[in-house]
């Protein structure tokens, strides 16, 4: 077989390196350590027959014992009064509001018997359109956390009696209003309007009030712009969809910023080939970002030099348009031609473009609005109008505050679900601080790092068990209705405020106000609870004047770039883990980062040149110092794609107060953060580092189940796919069966399609799939032996961007040329069972555990299974997992399944695996029977759409399409039969269900043809 | 553990450790609560045989040593011996040419076997296998008087059974809805009938005011759950019910007949794919299978099994 060493996945396999050529081929990462247990023991592996009979007699008697245990008494127990809505063994759903992050994609509950069990997308939500994302689904988790705090806190102890607790928190409050003390309520960018209202009665009530708004991660360089262009404080609504050319600077838009499902939505609408055009899609950056894997052309970028490329930027479009350029000495030739091109498509594009910035620099942000106004983006894919509510956060507010409280100046301050003292830089400051105020109340429902210090701890409810109103953009209003009663004794914050501004119990009750908020109408109510989704007609969208002076601001810009090349330190948010307000869920954890596959930890990530030059190899152990902070042993991980120069440490670790699984959990890189002008810079010079002489081993999924080289990826450019649609596979393997084939024509025909140009490896579906499949969590150490159970996958494939490292086999690489790595494409490419009609793993299995159904889904009978791994050593595309303990009840795996309440987000319709067999994806063999059978009750014919797999509901790009391909109208029929469509390994002639369809990039052909020609 | 084995003593230890453990498990069993022996397995009944198989094989011992010991004296006293029976003359000159390994060995694998078949079968028919059972339930309910005497529809009470997967024990506000009016005192002397008592006190009824105590806390009917399948088999009563069209009897059993609920079917695997490989598919009647209905038609097929529909796949049931 042609071995294609076009795609490689880890260093390792780019430079062959021996340990990694040892061990790719095997099915385990090491020999299983029975020696080595016997050993311990006092045991050899011989035995003679003595030893024999012992054993025999011994199990024989075990055997016999544990048989006579006598079938226990079960019970059945009906309620007493059943309630109306609920059919035992059925499913309701409930449509809600997601709190996983603050962007309010609109979602819709499973509950079963009365217990919330899976999130899916709300397909009413103008912004996720029926879509999540990992974080998102993930949250469902936290409502059965264990480490949630079970009853209010007085100093520490609980205080069952709330009644108790208001009184107290009244009495004070009164008094440090009287004193004409401040009383300040630091709450997350709010966007309720219900939950405005009551701080407004709080404010009536203590007039020395103020409101002070603080998320862990500012957008304040965008809104303060936003101010100085147009007077208006807002983060704008951007229409990607809208966008034929994108050019983004850092901005993970698909990843972490600002609202990705709904980002990702819109981009995805311009990215299927099929009518000759496709988005063309820039990305400068320096950490290798989601966003970036996914872009056309990416070009690695160091942070502090942002600005001087977005003057070039702005010079070239100035060019182009003959007007004014911005007079700036340092406008070199940067990254290649990458700026001119880019400019002259933006140019092309005009109004149908798109420029945006991860930047929180007022300065650059200025810059970016400038570019856009040239390019009259303003009103098509940039709505001024229609703005976003998702992040009010200015530094200069939360900075005042901390003075004030420095200062003594505030007497009382009530945190309401934030925790700054973990996320905040200068948290010494806001510690010393919070010690001179009289009441420091906290709502957190864990006991955090703020919580920890706040006299009162006044748990809020979990967003599943809360009612709410959310307004994430002008006129969309999202509501959040309970899917179950309160788990412990919480209290909604909404309530506690409106209960010590003095509101009437039962007027204070959540349901209840916001219900009267909306009673206007009383219409708006109860459709808006059973669709969750409120519109208000949009405003209409106008072009805003600019009035920022653009060459002050590139002056500015100037003067504040760093001289001279120092290495920086880019400080990001992880997609899953994002702010790590969830540290203690630990799907988050356990789910790879879709760019360096690493679980459970945070690491820095280092260009290859950058390792080379300072000697750093993967999991070093290193001390990081920028700006004053250091960060001590904290792992290496060599990013292929990070810019030359940089270092990146992930957000959302560290935390020294959280629940068993987030705390002490990577190290904190918050500190690292420095106010710069105002706002919060998320970039830092001066770096230093010493290495420790230790090493630490990442629980790194990159080189599992590799597949040695064989053709898996396949990829075009634009313009040989407009030449001819079939390129790539145009040569479909000529196969001979050995087998008979199955008939499939009784009822359905199951299959998949999985568009590489459409997904971009969020890995939304393998927490999904996690959750529906009742997938355990097996922690870091296992996933080191390689043992994780998702049953989906995201492989993603690096392969080298430049050209001459196109013309080089891999071979022949030469390991001294470092800076090859820093220039890198990715495909993420999603693998589960591919459900082959002559399936490799169904001939081998001894025991018949693993069959084939007239439905074309290759089963898995766990009860069956003895164990003896045949078929995952047989499956070419390694997608079963072998069950080694018993990951239930089990507190060696402590995680959510091994107590009561974790338990409790079970699917009922999945059995639970114990240790000893194989599993794997089924297809949500459990949602087909459901499809059908209630097809069946009804008396109709299934439709397309009936039956969607987990990780189908989930994907924010549309990437999966399940269905029935047996249905001609079917959309998967459709993409069967599309040009693109190939199926992974098809030489080998297992016929498998799944078809991928061909990644298309936007991108001159030279650089994807010459390897193939 | 397993270093315990080595030595004599200690496997001696283990012994005595494992006939403890023993009984802890019986005292377990015995400590379950609520339980009535079932008609099909009991523990007097066996251990009543053992003792008597013993006490059997103890006399037939005793016996034996004495005829033995009489032919001995008979061989010693009387001259020429005792007349040889035919046993003596033609048996055990035949057992003596044996090879008594291999006759051991023949003997042994033999009866192991024999055993091993014995025990198979009990495992596979037996164990955990409660066809049969009937617990003693915390209500006296006569499903001969309700179904039977009565003719209540089985819905009403289960009435998720055409929904469901499961058919669903009925509330106790599905009860209220006729014994708020029946309370049977005409038969227990101006009473309330103790069991029909026991749903008002689960509810919080005032029989004597025929109103609901207000703030009452509730306490559900312990109901004890005859048919259990195992937790990897996925049942769906709808499935049966609506789209089989099977009445509850097939599986069920005479349930209007029965005072005291008994499980009436296996619950085997045999025993679902049995129904399976015979009963067929109403394609004619659902417009779901209408492309298949159309197809049989044209082969001239009439009978179309649950099993040719894939009835007896794996992963209809398991998963």
């Amino acid at each position: 077989m042609e071995q294609n060493n076009q795609y490689w996945k880890g260093i390792e396999e780019a430079e062959k390196q021996p340990e990694f050529l040892q061990t790719r081929g095997n099915e385990f990462h090491e020999a299983l350590p029975l020696e080595e247990v016997l050993n311990a023991t006092d045991l050899d592996l011989s035995s003679n027959r003595r030893d024999f009979l012992k054993f025999f007699g011994f199990s024989v008697s075990a055997v016999a014992l544990a048989a006579c245990q006598k079938t226990p008494v079960k019970y059945a127990i009906p309620y007493v009064v059943k309630p109306q809505n609920i059919t035992p063994g059925n499913a309701n759903y409930y449509a809600s509001t997601c709190g996983g992050c603050n962007s309010g994609c609109g979602i819709l509950v499973k509950t079963r018997e009365g217990r919330p069990i899976k999130l899916d997308g709300n397909d009413l939500s103008p912004l996720s359109k029926g879509a999540t994302c990992a974080t998102g689904q993930a949250s469902i988790l936290s409502l059965y956390d264990i480490n949630r705090l079970a009853n209010p806190l007085k100093e520490g102890k609980e205080e069952k009696e709330w009644s108790k607790l208001d009184s107290e928190i009244t009495s004070k409050l009164a008094n440090i209003a009287s004193a004409n003390g401040g009383i300040r309520i630091v709450t997350k960018t709010s966007n309720s309007p219900s939950f405005d209202k009551a701080l407004i009665a709080f404010k009536t009530k203590y007039p020395t009030t103020e409101v002070v708004v603080y998320d862990p991660i500012s957008y304040s360089g965008i809104l303060l712009a936003n101010e100085k262009s147009f007077g208006k404080r807002v983060i704008p609504s951007y229409n990607f969809d809208k966008a034929e050319v994108i050019v983004s600077f850092g901005a993970d838009f698909l990843g972490t910023w600002i609202s990705p499902v709904e980002f990702t939505k819109q981009w995805v609408t311009n990215r299927n080939p099929k009518g000759g055009k496709l988005s063309k899609h820039y990305q400068f950056e320096s950490t290798l970002s989601l966003t970036g894997t996914n872009a056309d052309i990416r070009v690695p970028m160091r942070e502090s030099k942002e600005g001087i490329y977005l003057i070039s930027l702005y010079n070239e479009i100035a060019k182009l348009a003959g007007t004014a350029q911005l007079a700036v000495s340092q406008n070199a030739e940067l990254a290649g031609n990458a700026i001119k091109n880019s400019a002259k498509e933006l140019f092309a594009a005009k109004g149908k473009s798109l420029v945006v910035s991860k930047s929180n620099n007022l300065n650059n942000q200025t810059l970016v609005n400038g570019i856009n106004i040239m390019l009259g983006n303003y009103g098509t894919t940039i709505d001024l109008e229609n703005y976003s509510n998702q992040s009010k956060f200015v530094e200069a507010d939360f900075e005042k505050f901390v003075n004030d409280l420095s200062s003594g100046a505030v007497k009382g301050v009530i945190f309401i679900n934030s925790n700054p003292v973990y996320s905040y830089h200068n948290s010494s400051k806001l510690v010393e601080g919070l010690k001179k105020a009289n009441l420091v109340i906290s709502t957190s429902d864990q006991n955090d790092e703020t919580s920890d210090l706040a006299g009162y701890v006044c748990p809020d409810n979990h967003f599943l068990e809360s009612w709410g109103d959310a307004e994430p953009k002008l006129g969309v209003y999202s509501f959040t209705q309970p899917t179950i009663a309160p788990v412990f004794n919480t209290r909604q914050a909404i309530e506690s405020i409106l209960l010590w501004s003095g509101t009437p119990a039962v007027e204070a009750n959540a349901y209840n106000y916001i219900k009267t908020n909306w009673a206007a109408d009383a219409t708006i109510w109860n459709n808006a609870i059973h669709d969750g989704i409120y519109l208000k007609p949009a405003s209409i969208v106008s072009v805003p004047s600019f009035a920022a002076n653009l060459i002050d601001v590139a002056s500015a810009i100037v003067t504040d770039a760093p001289k001279s090349d120092t290495s920086e330190l880019i400080i990001y948010q992880k997609v899953g883990v994002r702010d790590g307000s969830q540290a203690n869920n630990p799907w988050l954890h356990e789910v790879p980062d879709p760019i360096s596959k690493v679980c459970y930890d945070n690491y820095v990530s280092v260009s290859k040149t950058e390792a080379q030059s300072k000697g750093l190899k993967q999991d070093d152990l290193i001390n990081i110092s920028a700006g004053g902070y250091t960060i001590k042993n904290i792992p290496v991980l060599i990013q292929p794609g990070q810019a030359a120069g940089t270092y990146a440490i992930a957000l959302g670790y560290g935390r020294t107060q959280s629940g068993k699984v987030g705390k002490d959990l990577g190290k904190n890189a918050y500190p690292f953060l420095k106010i710069a002008n105002g706002t919060t810079s998320y970039s830092n010079g001066g770096v230093s580092i010493e290495t420790t002489g230790d090493t630490y081993k990442l629980a790194q999924t990159q080189t599992h189940h590799t597949i040695e080289g064989r053709d898996y990826i396949r990829e075009a450019s634009l313009d040989e796919y407009n030449k001819n649609p079939f390129v790539r596979n145009e040569n479909k393997a000529d196969l001979v069966s050995l087998w008979q084939e199955y008939d499939y024509s009784t009822g359905h025909k199951w299959g998949m399609a999985i568009d590489l140009n459409a997904c971009t490896g969020c890995g939304a579906c393998v927490v999904s799939c996690h959750i529906e499949n009742n997938v355990p969590v097996v922690g870091r150490d296992e996933v080191r032996l390689r043992r994780e159970m998702h049953w989906i996958r995201i492989d993603r494939y690096y392969s080298f961007y430049s050209p001459e490292a196109y013309l080089t086999k891999e071979d022949d690489i030469e390991k001294e040329k470092a800076d090859i790595y820093d220039n890198i494409r990715v495909v993420h490419a999603p693998v589960m069972c591919q459900h082959c009609a002559h399936a490799p793993c169904e001939t081998v299995c001894p025991v018949l555990a693993t069959t084939h159904s007239s439905e074309g889904i290759n089963q898995m009978t766990y009860n069956r299974c003895i164990g003896t791994k045949y078929c995952g050593n047989n499956c070419p595309y390694k997608v079963r997992r072998f069950n080694w303990f018993r990951y239930n009840d089990n507190d060696a795996f402590d995680y959510h399944f091994n107590n009561d309440l974790g338990k409790m987000v079970i699917n009922p319709d999945v059995t639970v695996r114990t240790r000893g067999v194989m599993e794997k994806c089924s297809f949500c063999v459990q949602r087909i029977q459901a499809g059908k059978l209630s097809a069946k009750r009804d008396g109709r014919k299934m439709q397309d759409g009936d039956v969607k797999t987990a990780c189908a509901t989930a994907c924010p790009s549309n990437a999966i399409v399940f269905g029935d391909m047996n249905d001609p109208n079917s959309e998967i029929s459709k993409l069967y039969k599309n040009e693109r469509s190939y199926h992974m390994l098809e030489e080998v002639g297992i016929k498998p269900s799944v078809v991928y369809m061909t990644k298309i990039r936007n991108v001159e052909p030279s650089k994807l043809t010459e390897k193939h020609s | 553990m397993l270093k315990y084995l080595n030595s004599r003593r200690n496997a001696a230890a283990l012994m005595s450790v494992l006939s403890a453990s023993t009984a802890l498990m019986a005292q377990q069993v015995a400590a379950a609560p609520g339980e009535k022996p079932s008609l099909f397995y009991t523990d007097t009944t066996f251990v009543i045989v053992l003792l008597l198989c013993l006490l059997f094989f103890v006399i037939a011992y005793f016996l034996y040593r004495v005829k033995s010991h009489l032919d001995k004296m008979i061989d010693e006293n009387v001259e020429g011996g005792r007349e040889l029976s035919r046993y003596d003359k033609v048996v055990k000159p035949w057992l003596k040419t044996l090879n008594p390994t291999v006759t051991a060995l023949l003997l042994g694998t033999i009866f192991g076997l024999f055993a091993f078949v014995k025990a198979y079968k009990f495992g596979i028919t037996e164990v955990g296998v409660q066809k049969g059972y009937s617990p003693t339930q915390p209500i006296k309910f006569s499903h001969a008087m309700h179904a039977g005497k009565l003719q209540v529809d089985c819905k009403y009470c289960h009435s998720t059974a055409e929904k469901s997967k499961q058919a669903s024990i009925p509330s106790a506000n599905t009860c209220m809805n006729c014994h708020k009016y029946i309370t049977l005192r005409d038969r227990y002397n101006g009473q309330v009938s103790p069991e029909i008592s026991k749903i008002y006190k689960a509810i919080g009824w005032d029989a004597e005011t025929n109103t609901y105590i207000p703030n009452y806390k509730q306490k559900p009917i312990e109901w004890i759950r005859i048919h259990n399948l195992p937790d990897l088999a996925y049942f769906n009563h709808s499935q049966h019910v609506v789209v089989g069209k099977v009445v509850c009897q097939t599986c069920h059993g005479p349930i209007q007949e029965m005072d005291q609920v008994y499980q009436f079917s296996s619950l085997q695997m045999n025993w679902c794919i049995n129904c399976h490989k015979e009963r067929s598919v109403d394609v004619a009647n659902n417009k779901y299978y209408e492309s298949l209905h159309k197809r049989l038609k044209i082969q001239g097929k009439t009978v179309y099994t649950v099993a040719e529909n894939g009835g007896l796949e794996c992963g209809k049931c398991h998963y």
